[in-house]
């Protein structure tokens, strides 16, 4: 582009000089304009040189020969003219040099003319003048300052030298409202910019204004420029390709060796995959659905395979093809099965004797017996028996060892003997020193518990069926069911306060007053005058035909006590209360025979023990609590833990059963280890120890602990079974009792005799 | 059997003898045949001493007394024949003999054979007996209206000829003091009750005298033990009850009649057993203060009778004592228990650890238990009726045992004195003589 202008500005200085020549002095600044027109001018004439290339380039191949001369003389004699034209317009008015777009041409046309010497038409540039103004970029701008900063000259009058020298003077310049005038009055001032090195204002030209206008579009200044120009082929086509290799250096060393650079990059990725840093099949996120035929194979697991078939029965002598004599049939016994039908045979086949294998023959019955046998199999099912094998040990439950629970009475130290009958019933007094027991002829002993030697005896007449000590420390006395009576008996050797309280109770001077409700039971005290330790201090008679008392029991705190009464024609529980001296019968009718009663150890519940239930009542209430079905056919007793929840209960189908009262009606354990029916059961008051006993003749000591957080169910041991009762008449230990506070259990049985079992 | 008896005879054991009688051996090793029995090693020890008169002696291997051959011994103990046995002899226990019976109606608790040609018995009857050698009853008196269940005689400070001071123990509540007079002629015994000792509140299960004889203790059911003097006061220290007491007293006037007895109160009241003390007894040296129990409450304790604090306590597990015997030193003490033990404790030491030293077991109830004055043997009576002696060296097996009344009946009290042991219970009284060490 620069050397474009300066080679125009070349042709234009030829103009200048000119008109330097033509024209005086005085217009410098109109030379100026004109050569910076012209400037503009040729800037913009670039658009026709560049439109004409390509086309000057296609045809100079293909269109060269034919029918350009023509054309190209008319060309040529336009192009003169225009030259011609340009150099009188140019001289004679600016505007028009502006106007016409041919004007902008600034590069040498190239002439189209016949070559001499070829004859073929060639194009032709006009020569350049190689003068001394051919060089345009001197005579540019009449100020030659160079490009200095211009405010260097602003105290001058002038704006700098010209090229011979002379000061260029400074244009006179308008004020401020000649600017403004200028605006209004001139209709170029809007497209006139200041010129730095003229000091004045220089009205743009056509192509300036261009470039301004595409700049502002955003497009490429170059007019001529054409972003969609077809695309040339140098090298498709029919012979244009490249066969011959560009250059003949040899390959270099590079494109065969391998490249390190690679070789370490790959390496890199390979010892990633390596640390698994990279997974180099990873799983695909996609899954493929794959078909399958869901008929195709039979489903294995829930059909069992078919069992093994049986194996066949072994051959027998019989069979044997040279059986011993004694196998063959005789005669009469080949006769027989012939005659019977097959099905009726005992064996499908008669013993047959050869002398030698060699001779016997083929077995004319194979394929039958074959098919016989696939049919066998076929029709009869066959079932896998499962075998359970299951360790017998492991389903014993873990409990712990009878040794680490000791103590509990394993041993019988001694006897108390009964001379007179069975010991139907024994008692220990509170403080566990003394024991209290009946026979069936009467007779009541005390005796010591550590020595077994009697203290003292009582006689009545009729079977001494039921004893019990009153449960008061203060007081000590005990109660016996003889006959239809209760008898209370104070043992002899008592302490003077002991001994004056007992007899306050039982004989007090001043009878309380009567019950205004008359009851049936007679209470009778010895006068003290009389009364000795011999006799009974005080008689309760139950009502007549009441049967005999065959159970008494006391509430913990002393002043009630029970009696259960059996064998008579009602039945009879009677609550005697000692302070108010009076009988009453709690229940109106009771559905079944009691068999027990028993005094809740805490609250005011009261237990009555039918033949195959057990009741709870609550005696504040009035009212039945629950009831409670051991499933035992006849119950014969019970026991209350002393925690007061859970409930033993015997009975004579062997059955002991343990509720637990706060869990269920039904009993937490049912124990059958007695051969016979079980008498007794009896809690201890302070050791986590039970026993029962039984007609077998035996005792058996249970370990019970019961834990205070409901989560944890009661533990039961069996520990020992104690034996040396004899079994006399079917009737085995008829009760038991514990010593208050020791581990030691009495039992009184039918032999008469009364054991002590010691820890 | 012969075939294996010579076989045996070739072999031998080394052996070592020690003891502690007074016939060391040399400290030597030994072979023995292995068929040798006791009498053929009491027979060595009796020729390498060289002694006049033969002493039978017995030989203890490894705690347990040898009663089958060596051979046999080792071969049940898995004891080779190049080990070196350790034997300990000491001098045989002769087979009691029964010298005499003396039958009594009712069951006999107690029994003492202290005095020189007499024999104190204690019934449950309510009496105390004493009997001569001759089966002669020298005095007899009723003197509780209840079965007595102990009796201690007291030593006089000054003995006189024939009057001496008993103490005994009843189920009535009380101890009483009673003088008897033995005389040797026929005139006649006396014998007088001079005091009631009114403690306690339960039975009295025993008492007993110190040996200079100014002191009783009793115990009781009811937990306590009473330390009484022995002076007879003037009057009653305790008020006769008032009212309904006069059963009780009606009869024992009947019994004293000429002088009342004395109602004494104790001088101190010894309390720290929680069940029923059964046996309490006085330290054996001359004034010594310490008195030892055992109770139903599984504890032995030892006091001080002066300041009548507990001393010393050995706490067994489950172990209710049912009696005690303490060596004369007071270092051991015995004390059988209803489930069929004797344990041997040793009193003097504070750690609780160690404190049952060994155990013998019975097969009845061991109801009571006498040292011998050897200290070294030690009898208990059953509930089986058999009197078992004790070697306290050897726990496995009794050295001898004397089947009382050819029964089952039960031997209540025993006591080993004078070589004599008196047997009492319920069949009567039996004296045996055992043959111990002749000192």
């Amino acid at each position: 582009m620069a050397v474009d202008s300066d080679r125009r500005s070349s042709r234009k200085r030829k103009q200048t000089e000119e008109d330097h020549e033509t024209q005086p002095e005085s217009k410098p600044v109109q030379l100026e304009m004109l050569t910076d027109e012209e400037d503009a001018n040729e800037i913009s004439s670039d658009d026709g040189e560049a439109d004409e290339f390509p086309e000057i380039d296609a045809n100079s191949d293909s269109e060269a020969d034919d029918g350009g001369n023509s054309s190209e003389d008319e060309e040529e004699d336009v192009a003169d003219e225009d030259e011609d034209n340009e150099d009188t317009e140019e001289t004679e008015d600016d505007s028009d040099d502006l106007d016409s777009d041919s004007s902008l041409h600034v590069f040498p046309k190239a002439k189209t003319v016949i070559s001499d010497i070829t004859g073929h038409p060639k194009r032709v540039y006009p020569d350049i003048e190689p003068d001394y103004d051919s060089d345009s970029s001197t005579e540019d701008t009449p100020n030659r300052v160079g490009d200095i900063p211009m405010h260097w000259y602003d105290d001058l009058p002038h704006i700098g030298y010209d090229i011979n020298g002379r000061k260029v003077l400074r244009p006179a310049r308008g004020d401020e409202l000649d600017k403004f005038l200028a605006t209004v009055e001139d209709p170029d001032s809007w497209i006139s910019a200041f010129d730095k090195n003229l000091q004045t204002d220089k009205p743009l030209t056509d192509e300036e204004l261009d470039i301004i206008k595409r700049l502002y579009q955003n497009e490429n200044p170059d007019a001529n420029y054409d972003p969609y120009e077809p695309m040339v082929e140098w090298f498709t086509g029919k012979g244009k390709e490249e066969v011959m290799p560009l250059s003949a250096a040899p390959e270099p060393k590079r494109r065969w060796i391998p490249s390190k650079w690679e070789k370490q990059k790959v390496m890199k990725i390979v010892r990633a995959i390596r640390q698994g840093k990279i997974l180099p099949n990873k799983p695909k996120s996609t899954k493929k659905i794959d078909f399958y035929a869901i008929w195709s194979d039979q489903p294995s697991t829930l059909q069992q395979p078919p069992p093994p078939a049986p194996k066949p029965r072994l051959p027998t002598n019989s069979e044997s093809y040279n059986p011993p004599e004694e196998y063959l049939p005789t005669e009469e016994e080949r006769k027989e099965w012939e005659d019977k039908d097959p099905e009726d045979r005992e064996r499908d086949y008669l013993p047959q004797k050869y002398s030698s294998l060699r001779l016997v023959p083929a077995y004319d019955n194979f394929i039958k017996q074959r098919f016989n046998r696939q049919l066998d199999l076929y029709l009869a099912p066959r079932i896998q028996r499962v075998k359970l094998n299951i360790d017998p040990n492991s389903l014993i439950p873990k409990l712990p060892s009878p040794n680490t629970l000791k103590p509990f009475p394993n041993y019988k130290s001694l006897t108390f003997t009964h001379t007179t009958g069975r010991a139907r019933c024994v008692s220990v007094s509170p403080d566990g020193f003394w024991v209290a027991s009946g026979d069936e002829g009467g007779v009541i002993s005390l005796w010591e518990v550590n020595v077994g030697r009697e203290v003292k005896r009582w006689t009545f007449n009729g079977k001494v069926s039921a004893i019990d000590w009153c449960p008061r420390t203060d007081a000590t006395y005990f109660v016996v069911g003889v006959g239809e009576d209760l008898h209370f008996l104070v043992p002899p050797n008592l302490p003077e306060p002991t001994f004056s309280l007992t007899k306050s109770l039982l004989a007090p001077p001043t009878l309380p007053p009567a019950p205004t409700v008359p009851s049936p039971v007679k209470w009778e005290s010895a006068s003290s005058a009389s009364w000795s330790v011999d006799t009974p201090i005080l008689s309760v008679h139950l009502p007549p035909s009441s049967g005999s008392p065959s159970q008494i029991t006391w509430h913990r705190r002393g002043d009630y006590v029970a009696s259960v009464s059996t064998g008579g024609a009602q039945n009879g529980v009677w609550m005697h209360q000692i302070s108010r001296r009076h009988s009453q019968a709690p229940f109106k009718k009771v559905k079944g025979l009691v068999q027990a009663v028993l005094f809740h150890p805490t609250k005011p519940h009261f237990f009555v023990a039918t033949q195959q239930y057990i009741r709870l009542y609550n005696l504040a209430e009035q009212q039945l609590l629950k009831t409670l079905s051991p499933g035992i056919r006849w119950i014969s007793s019970m026991d209350v833990h002393p925690s007061g929840d859970h409930l033993i209960v015997g009975g004579y189908d062997r059955k002991l059963c343990w509720f637990d009262l706060e869990l269920s009606d039904k009993p937490y354990k049912s124990l059958r280890y007695h051969t016979r029916a079980i008498r007794s059961v009896h809690f201890h008051p302070t050791y986590p120890l039970f026993a029962s006993s039984s007609d077998d003749g035996s005792i058996q000591i249970f370990h019970a602990r019961v834990y205070n957080d409901l989560l944890t169910d009661p533990l039961i041991v069996p520990l020992k079974i104690l034996r040396g009762h004899k079994v006399s008449e079917g009737l085995g230990v008829l009760q038991i009792r514990w010593c208050n506070k020791q581990p030691w259990l009495l039992s009184g049985g039918a032999d008469g005799n009364v054991a002590v079992w010691y820890s | 059997m012969a075939d294996s008896s010579e076989s045996v005879h070739s072999m031998q054991q080394p052996v070592i003898f020690t003891t502690q009688t007074q016939y060391p051996l040399p400290t030597q090793k030994f072979m023995i045949p292995t068929n040798w029995r006791r009498y053929h090693l009491s027979q060595l020890v009796n020729k390498a001493l060289s002694l006049a008169t033969s002493i039978p002696f017995d030989f203890i291997v490894r705690g347990e007394i040898l009663k089958s051959s060596l051979g046999e011994w080792c071969l049940e103990n898995g004891v080779g024949e190049e080990e070196t046995l350790e034997i300990e002899y000491i001098e045989s226990v002769l087979p009691p003999q029964k010298m005499t019976d003396f039958p009594h109606e009712d069951w006999v608790s107690g029994v003492l054979c202290n005095l020189q040609g007499y024999l104190l018995t204690s019934s449950y009857d309510g009496h105390i007996r004493a009997f001569d050698y001759s089966k002669n009853v020298a005095a007899s008196s009723h003197v509780h209206n209840a079965p007595v269940t102990s009796l201690s005689l007291v030593p006089s400070p000054n003995p006189e000829d024939s009057k001496y001071t008993v103490a005994t123990s009843s189920q009535d509540l009380t101890a009483a003091i009673s003088s008897l007079e033995l005389s040797s002629d026929d005139t006649g015994t006396k014998t007088a009750i001079l005091a009631t000792l009114h403690l306690h509140t339960a039975p009295v299960s025993s008492v007993t005298s110190n040996s200079s004889g100014t002191h009783l203790l009793t115990s009781s059911w009811d937990g306590l033990i009473g330390l009484w003097s022995t002076t007879i006061p003037s009057t009653d220290e305790v008020p006769e009850p008032e009212g309904s007491g006069n059963r009780e007293r009606k009869k024992r006037r009947k019994v004293g009649d000429e002088s009342k007895p004395r109602r004494k109160a104790p001088i101190n009241v010894l309390k720290s057993h929680t069940n029923r003390v059964s046996k309490v007894i006085f330290g054996q040296e001359p004034g010594a203060n310490t008195a030892y129990s055992c109770g139903f409450d599984s504890t032995v304790r030892v006091w001080d009778t002066d300041i009548g604090v507990s001393t010393h306590t050995i706490a067994a597990a489950e172990k209710p004592f049912l009696s005690l015997a303490v060596s004369s030193d007071g270092r051991h003490g015995l004390a059988t228990a209803t489930d069929r033990t004797m344990s041997l404790y040793d009193l003097r030491s504070n750690d609780s650890a160690i404190t049952s030293a060994s155990t013998f077991l019975h097969p009845a109830t061991p109801s009571c238990v006498s040292l011998s004055e050897s200290g070294n043997q030690v009898a208990t009576g059953a509930y089986d009726g058999v009197v078992r002696v004790w070697d306290l060296r050897s726990t496995k097996g009794a050295m001898a045992s004397v089947k009382a009344w050819d029964g089952e009946k039960k031997v209540l009290d025993v006591d080993w004195k004078r070589g004599i042991i008196g047997v009492a219970g319920e069949g009567g009284v039996e004296v045996w003589k055992v043959g111990e060490a002749v000192n």
